[in-house]
């Protein structure tokens, strides 16, 4: 009993220990943030001091700030919307008649560098003149977030009993009828997990913006590169920007926890 | 979703063969296969090839036996086991450009709080992580390690469960000790999820450029330029976007032939 006891406690404290690892550099963000020079200059570092809001209230006040994370809700829900707009019917149908085709396409899709696709994609888009505008970043943010929602709805599709649908189109419901009162209320939780991992990987992207976006439609990780100068760097602005980027990011993840992996499996196109 | 996909990557095949600049007025002309041929000759484009080749090799070095001995401890049950599981995603999610700035912070020289965890155990004068070009590389594995090495536990854990429970069985009845266990039973059937596993990583990790462009932009030099990151800049800050699509062309083939090894490999094993 007592040695039961023990290596569970050992277990406990070696669990935390790893995963505490791997949180401490976010810890370490959020503490900074509160942090003034001072305290973020003090060597040994200071675990204990008097925690101010002037960084968050400089991020506020100086930049454009507030428009970049306008920028950055804008693109990824657009990104999101049409790629679920577009997704939806397209994973309705990869599941129930195609099934053989969705691994190939979705690996190669998974496999391809983003910046194939940005190369032509920016010449295209300059050809336009549409290079700097929501447009097309949201088109560009689609090359992930639709083999994303893809991939997560088949799952989710699947798992819906044919019969319901075979029963509809006996009722003389059309193809179309079933995916939008049938499948999409039945799968709408799955939904809503494929819509916020689509979110998170726009969100999150970096490489599309730095080369679609311009001054006026910049998103937020292009952004918080200018806090990062060649003489200077504004340490607590740094850490409060970063944290306002990074905190709705991780609370989304965490509502939608057990997807991650099979989203991230599917890929949030690094690069 | 072809269409989508496809459109763009043939735009970029019929880039590739041609000398191609956005800036000026001379129009595209066509060089055949001129610009895979100067790449072979292109030191830095080479150079750029081996240190992805490196970073990959040293990324799967350490997220592989990392991750599975993550797996193997959260296989156990004990309390908050789930709680840990659930927060182990966060690195993952974090914005990486925004986690690369903060890393640059942490490892600074001077302040940062790696200096002074090591001071702590005694090593005063670590290297100087960021701007010595041997010790670049291994330092954005670590930090990339950091991100995606609870996404190497977390295959790994659902591997774990789902593994039978007969052998496990036999072999304590026979009196196999746990290491034993290990090497002849968890090992051989878990092989099949790691090479998965393993797989998702070749991808990302010939990919890198993010934290890179974040974190050094490819320096000290050229010491961490990845191919990635060289072809970003070849193609987008250099304006020549024809040799550029063929950097892309072959990162592309490249990451196809690592992957279908991998592939290939996984089904020989199984």
């Amino acid at each position: 009993m007592r040695r039961r006891v023990l290596r569970q406690a050992s277990l406990v404290i070696v669990g935390w220990l790893i995963t505490g690892a791997f949180l401490a550099p976010l810890v370490w963000m959020l503490l900074g943030s509160f942090k003034t020079t001072v305290d973020f200059l003090a060597y040994p570092p200071a675990w204990l001091f008097r925690p101010t809001l002037a960084n968050y209230a400089q991020v506020f006040a100086d930049n454009n700030f507030p428009r970049y994370i306008i920028n950055s809700t804008v693109v990824a829900a657009g990104a999101t919307l049409i790629g679920l707009l577009f997704g939806l019917p397209a994973a309705y149908a990869l599941a129930r008649w195609r099934r053989s085709a969705i691994g190939v396409l979705l690996l190669a899709a998974r496999m391809a560098p983003g910046i194939a696709f940005l190369i032509p994609l920016f010449v295209m888009f300059l050809s336009l003149h549409l290079v700097g505008g929501y447009i097309s970043l949201i088109a560009s943010h689609l090359i992930f977030t639709l083999p994303l929602t893809v991939w997560m709805m088949v799952g989710f599709i699947e798992s819906v009993p044919r019969e319901i649908e075979q029963a509809a189109l006996i009722d003389g419901c059309s193809v179309m009828g079933v995916l939008a009162r049938i499948v999409t209320p039945l799968t709408a939780p799955g939904i809503a997990a494929t819509a916020i991992l689509a979110f998170i990987a726009s969100w999150n992207n970096f490489l599309f913006a730095l080369v679609l976006s311009n001054d006026r439609t910049k998103t937020l990780p292009v952004a918080v590169l200018g806090y990062i100068g060649y003489n200077s760097i504004q340490w607590g602005t740094l850490m409060a920007a970063a944290t306002l980027i990074t905190l709705p990011v991780l609370v989304l993840a965490l509502s939608v926890q057990r997807y991650i992996v099979r989203g991230l499996v599917a890929g949030a196109v690094s690069g | 979703m072809a269409a989508v996909m496809g459109f763009p990557l043939l735009y970029l095949g019929y880039m590739s063969l041609h000398r191609w600049s956005l800036i000026g007025f001379a129009p595209p002309r066509f060089v055949a296969a001129g610009n895979f041929t100067a790449l072979a000759a292109d030191d830095r484009f080479v150079n750029s090839l081996w240190r992805t080749l490196y970073f990959t090799a040293l990324g799967l070095a350490s997220n592989l036996p990392l991750g599975l001995a993550i797996a193997l401890l959260f296989d156990q049950r004990f309390p908050t086991r789930n709680l840990l599981r659930a927060l182990m995603i966060l690195p993952m999610v974090a914005t990486p450009a925004a986690m690369g700035l903060v890393w640059v912070v942490m490892l600074d020289p001077s302040l940062g709080i790696v200096r002074y965890l090591f001071r702590i155990v005694g090593i005063a004068n670590p290297p100087l992580w960021l701007s010595n070009p041997g010790w670049v590389i291994p330092t954005l594995v670590g930090v990339d390690a950091w991100m995606w090495t609870p996404m190497v536990a977390l295959i790994c854990m659902a591997g774990l469960a789902a593994l039978p429970a007969e052998p496990f069985e036999a072999a304590r009845v026979d009196g196999a000790s746990a290491w034993q266990r290990f090497r002849f039973i968890t090992f051989p059937l878990l092989a099949p999820t790691l090479l998965i596993a393993a797989m998702l990583r070749v991808m990302d990790l010939l990919k890198v450029i993010d934290i890179v462009y974040v974190m050094t932009g490819g320096g000290p030099g050229h010491a961490s330029e990845t191919i990635n990151l060289y072809n970003y800049l070849v193609a987008l800050s250099y304006d020549r976007i024809g040799y550029g699509s063929s950097v892309a062309l072959v990162l592309f083939a490249l990451v196809l032939v690592c992957t279908v090894a991998l592939i290939r490999f996984r089904r020989a094993f199984a």
